[in-house]
């Protein structure tokens, strides 16, 4: 541990070189080639970090401004966003709000106003906190990542991409270009919902659910989770035993079987007790809410 | 009827804090600046040797170390007299007894040197010992002496087993009482520390003037105090210090002592000889300068069967940390809200408060009476559930009320209570909340449950009285009319954001019948006013608004004796005095005489032009009485049975404050005190390492406290205010601030009870314990 004494939080108390590059590629090269350069895009957790100096840099590169990278796109059965587009966007766009409501429900929930103004998908994700709240949305819709350097691009599954607390399989000099949504033809019921200290908290505990049900019984079920594991978690196996099932039969099993998919510990946020036994309510709640609104008219498609 | 008072008008500073141009400590600059950071001891208990400074001054900072520093034992709070005055501190630390307690200092020209040649200072430890975190452990006789000899006033003191000050009463015949009881209830309650989150972290600026004066801007409650520190401590006579008051971000009672970044800042700027300004960051502050005292309680009270109290009995074990601030008068207080909650016939209690290596305690909003209120208001709440009468009627019939004694803080200050709103707000509030509706937790069924609970508390106004006790508690004001009729209001007393100089304003301006627009707020320096003791104690209405009031006073008598002579009066007692809406100033007249009629701005601008002189008055002021703010607050709660999350649904506050002088600003005083309240009784506390490292809290991102979103909405949160009248205070007036947040934890503590039958008995009562609680009982 660092001496108290080793940080202000009034300044960054490191000298850092800052890079505002003009393309992709132009910040690429610099990523290539300046030792210790970080990518800075919204900053929100990453200027924290150099102030308690949880992180060491020399030079940041500024990707918040590439338009190449700022971008919410609908194509032909899938939905495309840029690493650089804030989370307000997010949350506010259109296409995500019809196409991929789950994640603009879980957009809009996090921090606060003047935290979504700033803060990326792309950091959200690549910061990779079990706490990310576009995770557990982005792994139930099974999105993929395209990371790009200076040697080529890559396309990693999204539930392929954490590794464990703050870490991800993504290169020094590599930078995630965007997340890629497929869209199924089908109709799903979604929620997303979390427990926090207070209404501006990273979650205790949070609960994506897609949802959709034939005749009463549980056609599929995508259930993912937040902070309750070293990285966000999908809910395999509590999935599995609950599709087929009668619908409420699938919440009940779901509810109980989700303990075995997740790894709760204690932190300053909450005990691994109170995570396991919230999990359960909220993949309950979860489940009831996405199987109304599957009910109902919005549904996603 | 009153002309302003009982309105609202704009605050005097409203726009300048509204649009960021109000200037805080923070923002102030002084040419030629160096910026300060302060070195803190990593280890809770240590011995420091050599303190190597030639790298940081290398680099062009100036150190400062404790042989730079007077060796000189204070208290930083200066409220009690002086042979009640317990010093354990100072300035810079040879051994540190907290993690965090400075050690040394360092200044430099700009912020990143300074942090450099922070980070550059040298520290050998002789000796690092295991810290003593828990204060039962602490007075076991084996355990380290964390102090072994403290000065009370000029005296020396063997501090034995680490018991900072102890405190013992009883009145009546305890056993005899217990016989009668037909229910004895005894609990143990448990209070974390908590961080007070004023709104402004700590900080001082500090400058030589060219005739060696020290002008100060510092984050205070109190700036004659400060000067008075400042001079005991560096031996600097009085009248060379000018403590400048500046706009305070809040207090909670973390500035009523005087900071030691105050006194760092200080010694830094005597050792450069150059303008230092000195500010905690926000984790500094919460982390490493002050939290709020941490209280083990044990109540046992008794009731007859016709609902009388019998007695009451409070062991109270306070955790003051490292240094005391109020070790010995909290116990005190304590008593006090204690012995005057109730009319227990019988009364015995022990409060010691204990040293541990932990950051020190200081009085937070309340100053012990929202602690000991939860406790004993849990303890009568069960008593009259055991005795099958309603919780209203048994609180109506043992609450102490007029014409019975209130200990406002403690037992050398005390008031009969003349202004009694309880049983108005007892009415009221019970109709508002639905208290009819209110059914026993055993019938409740199903996920989401919902309780109304009920909390009664009160809160001294100051801590003045008929003798002069072990508080100083005395104020002053100073009102001048300039040559055109304007005023300034001259005065040391601190406001921490409520309002309080507003409502100072207008009382002056109902004395004087002028529009409160009128009346200047003059921010002042210690070598400008008269002495103010502080603002705590809920006093600055009370106290410092009868001092303007009396300063208004005695200016009026003056533009009564000026007005005479213009308008050929046989006497100023001739003249009647009456607000001008037409002219918006006051008028003074002749009844029945109409060409015998003068403005104030002309009685002025006339004594000016006539050469007769000044128009103003300086007063000190010292309050008689402390007279109870009486509080009563229904709170209505749903809690989610399978998270334990607590969301507040209703909140009816009842405040008796007798006149209410700002309408909207004490209202908004109410809501504020239920969100502190709230924040105490389910919201979040610091706790430790076991190296002593405060776990988990660095920052606000891990010390929680309630947002808006959080509380009730304004549509669902009522405030009630009795109509009384006290007496003594100005035009009627009580104080507020602390009796607005006193009986919150105990009113949220009976609601959560009322809606799952489960009763908790430490706070922050979170989802956590909560659901434990819930899963225990099935």
């Amino acid at each position: 541990m660092l001496s108290i004494n080793a940080f202000n939080t009034y300044r960054i108390p490191q000298q850092l070189k800052y890079f505002k590059p003009g393309n992709l590629q132009e910040a690429l090269e610099i990523l290539e080639s300046v030792e210790g350069a970080k990518v800075i895009a919204g900053g929100t957790d990453l200027v924290v970090d150099l102030k308690y100096r949880r992180v060491e840099a020399r030079a940041l590169v500024d990707i918040s401004r590439l338009s190449e990278l700022r971008f919410i796109k609908l194509g032909d059965g899938y939905v495309e966003i840029g690493s650089a587009a804030t989370i307000r966007e997010i949350a506010e766009s259109g296409v995500v709000k019809e196409k991929l409501p789950l994640l603009a429900e879980a957009a809009e929930s996090l921090g606060s106003w003047q935290i979504r103004n700033l803060a990326t998908v792309g950091g959200n994700l690549c910061t990779a906190s079990p706490a990310a709240d576009t995770a557990p949305p982005l792994l139930a819709y099974d999105a993929e990542l395209e990371l790009v350097s200076s040697r080529g691009v890559r396309i990693v599954p999204l539930g392929k991409f954490f590794t464990g607390p703050k870490k991800t399989v993504i290169e020094r000099a590599e930078i995630l270009r965007s997340v890629r949504v497929p869209l199924t033809p089908r109709t799903y019921g979604w929620c997303f919902i979390k427990l926090r200290r207070t209404s501006f908290d990273i979650a205790k505990v949070s609960v994506a659910v897609l949802l959709r049900v034939e005749g009463g019984f549980v056609a599929d079920v995508r259930i993912a989770l937040g902070s309750v594991a070293p990285t966000p978690v999908r809910a395999r196996s509590a999935e599995k035993l609950a599709i087929g099932l009668k619908f409420e039969d699938a919440v009940r099993v779901a509810s109980e079987r989700v303990a075995g998919d997740i790894s709760p510990i204690d932190d300053a946020r909450s005990t691994a007790w109170y995570r396991l036994q919230t999990s359960k309510v909220l993949v309950k709640d979860a489940m009831w809410r996405a199987y109304e609104r599957f009910l109902g008219a919005g549904a996603w498609r | 009827m009153y002309n302003f008072v009982g309105r609202s008008f704009p605050r005097h500073d409203g726009f300048a804090k509204a649009s960021g141009l109000a200037e805080f400590t923070f923002d102030i600059e002084v040419p030629g600046m160096l910026y300060g950071r302060i070195l803190k001891s990593p280890y809770a208990f240590a011995r420091v040797g050599r303190i190597d400074t030639s790298s940081a001054e290398a680099l062009g900072a100036v150190a400062l170390t404790p042989d730079d520093v007077p060796d000189k034992l204070f208290n930083p709070r200066l409220l009690s007299v002086e042979e009640d005055t317990y010093k354990d501190w100072r300035v810079l630390a040879k051994v540190p007894r907290y993690v965090g307690e400075p050690i040394a200092a360092v200044a430099a020209p700009t912020e990143d040197t300074a942090q450099r040649a922070l980070e550059a200072l040298r520290v050998e430890f002789e000796e690092i010992y295991d810290p003593i975190l828990d204060p039962f452990k602490a007075t076991s006789p084996t355990a380290r002496p964390i102090h072994e000899r403290i000065l009370r006033g000029g005296r020396w003191v063997e501090v034995r087993n680490n018991i900072a000050a102890e405190l013992r009463y009883s009145e009546g015949y305890l056993e005899t009482e217990e016989e009668r009881s037909s229910v004895v209830v005894e609990r143990k309650f448990h209070v974390p520390r908590r961080y007070h989150t004023q709104l402004e972290p700590k900080g001082a600026v500090c400058k030589l003037e060219p005739d060696g004066t020290l002008v100060v801007w510092t984050t205070t409650q109190t700036i004659h105090n400060t000067k008075i520190l400042i001079s005991q401590v560096y031996g600097i006579p009085m009248n060379r210090i000018d403590v400048r008051k500046v706009p305070l971000g809040g207090g909670f009672g973390s500035s009523i002592h005087t900071n030691l970044v105050t006194l760092i800042a200080v010694g830094l700027c005597l050792k450069s000889r150059k303008p230092v300004k000195l500010v905690l960051t926000r984790e500094e502050d919460m982390v490493h300068d002050h939290v709020s005292f941490e209280f083990y309680m044990r109540v046992r009270a008794g009731a007859t069967k016709d609902g009388s109290i019998t007695f009451g009995e409070l062991e109270n074990v306070i955790d003051v940390g490292a240094h005391q601030v109020q070790a010995y008068p909290i116990l005190g207080t304590s008593l006090g809200w204690f012995i005057s909650l109730y009319k227990w016939r019988a009364v015995r209690y022990y409060g010691r408060s204990v040293y541990t290596n932990k950051v020190p305690s200081c009085a937070i909003r309340g100053y012990g009476a929202p602690e000991i209120t939860w406790a004993v208001e849990t303890v009568v709440d069960e008593l009259a559930e055991e005795l099958k009468i309603d919780p209203l009627e048994f609180r109506l019939a043992n609450y102490r009320g007029k014409g019975e004694i209130f200990w406002g803080q403690g037992p050398t200050v005390k008031s009969v209570i003349r202004s009694d709103g309880v049983p108005e707000l007892m009415a009221r509030g019970s109709e508002l909340i639905g208290w009819k509706r209110r059914e026993s937790p055993k019938v409740k069924t199903g996920r989401f449950r919902r309780g109304i609970g009920v909390g009664r508390g009160f809160h001294t106004s100051g801590a003045g009285g008929p003798l002069s006790g072990a508080i100083i508690d005395y104020t002053g004001a100073i009102v001048k009319v300039n040559e055109d009729g304007s005023v300034d209001y001259i005065t040391a007393l601190q406001d921490h954001g409520g309002g309080t100089l507003d409502a100072h304003a207008k009382i002056i301006a109902e004395e004087l019948k002028i529009p409160p627009s009128r009346v200047r707020i003059v921010w002042s320096g210690t070598s400008t006013t008269v002495y103010d003791v502080c603002t705590h104690a809920s006093r600055g209405v009370f106290a410092g608004g009868e001092a303007a009031r009396r300063a208004a006073l005695e200016v009026k008598k003056k533009v009564l004796e000026y007005a005479s002579r213009i308008l050929d009066a046989v006497s100023p007692e001739a003249l009647r005095i009456e607000y001008d809406r037409e002219l918006d100033d006051a008028a003074i007249f002749v009844e029945g005489a109409p060409d015998k009629r003068i403005t104030l701005s002309e009685v002025a601008r006339t004594a000016w032009q006539r050469n007769w002189g000044s128009i103003s008055a300086s007063v000190s002021y010292r309050a008689t009485v402390a007279p109870p703010s009486f509080t009563v607050y229904f709170v209505e709660v749903e809690v989610d049975t399978e998270t334990g999350v607590v969301r507040p649904i209703k909140v009816v506050a009842g405040a008796d404050v007798g006149t209410v002088i700002s309408p909207e600003l004490a209202a908004g005083q109410i809501h504020g005190g239920f969100a502190i309240g709230w924040s105490w009784a389910v919201g979040d506390e610091v706790s430790y390492l076991e190296n002593g490292v405060p776990a988990h809290r660095m920052s606000l991102a891990d010390y929680k406290l309630p947002t808006s979103m959080d509380l009730p909405s304004d549509d669902d949160f009522v405030v009630v205010f009795a109509s009384t009248y006290e007496p003594y205070g100005p035009f009627g007036a009580k104080g507020l601030g602390e009796a607005a947040s006193n009986p919150v934890i105990a009113a949220v503590a009976n609601a959560i009870y009322n809606a799952i039958g489960v009763r908790l008995y430490e706070i922050p009562m979170t989802p956590e314990r909560i659901l434990r609680a819930i899963k225990g009982g099935d």
